[in-house]
């Protein structure tokens, strides 16, 4: 499926029509939405990661935006995190519906990113810093 | 999957806890909010009230998961779509925090 389409069937007015197939076993909902919730958090430990890194770590020395290039990163992947969890809800649940295997998470793929990512951020701010 | 049997339905016969898990789930993400909140308050007190105000409304959901027990009914999408929408409210919010806020260097000194 294209992005385009894939954006488009989580719109309201698509996801209203999911009254297809039949209900699924409530014990499976209950845990796809169990995993909503945890990735929910997870979300927001990213957003209170960053902002604890911007607003109360001291400054780095020699680099003036080095907190937020640390800090603004995590707080919008924060974001992406629970666009994404609502998104693989969706299609998880739909999976659920027709009786079809569930699609494969990309959020394992994110969520190793963003770290390696921050990983390699923290490492040129602090060999920045220190080379001061 | 379901069966419209009770007898064979084994969510009827027994209910399990998966739905006292997920209340629980519910409460975790709440007092996520709250920590949230609680950190925020210490740069900015309005966002951080703002915030905290959300942690009570996520408990009320979860709380609303609780009292359909009864007919064991699922979230709604339109909770799980109240969630994802505050997170991205307070996720935009603490952006705007951190890029115009008064910082309080060396405050977790």
């Amino acid at each position: 499926m294209s992005w385009s389409g894939r954006l488009a069937a989580l719109l309201p007015g698509t996801t209203a029509a999911d009254k297809e197939g039949t209900e699924p076993d409530p014990r499976f909902s209950f845990a796809n939405e169990r995993t909503f919730l945890a990735w929910s958090r997870t979300a927001l430990a990213l957003v209170v990661a960053g902002l604890g890194i911007v607003q109360l770590l001291p400054p780095f020395p020699g680099v003036p935006i080095g907190r937020h290039l640390l800090g603004v990163p995590l707080i919008a992947l924060g974001a992406v995190l629970a666009v994404v969890a609502y998104a693989e809800w969706v299609h998880n649940q739909r999976a659920l519906r027709h009786g079809k295997p569930l699609p494969r998470s990309i959020m394992p793929w994110i969520l190793a990113a963003t770290i390696a990512g921050m990983a390699v951020i923290s490492a040129i701010v602090l060999l920045l810093s220190a080379t001061r | 999957m379901t069966s419209a049997s009770d007898d064979t339905d084994p969510e009827k016969r027994d209910p399990g806890l998966a739905h006292e898990r997920t209340s629980l789930a519910w409460t975790r993400t709440a007092i996520s909010f709250g920590a949230l909140g609680g950190v925020v308050l210490k740069v900015n007190v309005i966002t951080g009230l703002l915030i905290l105000a959300i942690a009570p409304l996520v408990w009320q959901l979860g709380r609303l998961s609780g009292a359909e027990a009864s007919g064991l009914e699922p979230a709604s999408i339109t909770r799980i779509r109240l969630i994802t929408v505050s997170i991205v409210g307070v996720a935009v919010l603490c952006l705007l925090v951190a890029l115009f806020g008064r910082s309080a260097p060396g405050a977790l000194r």
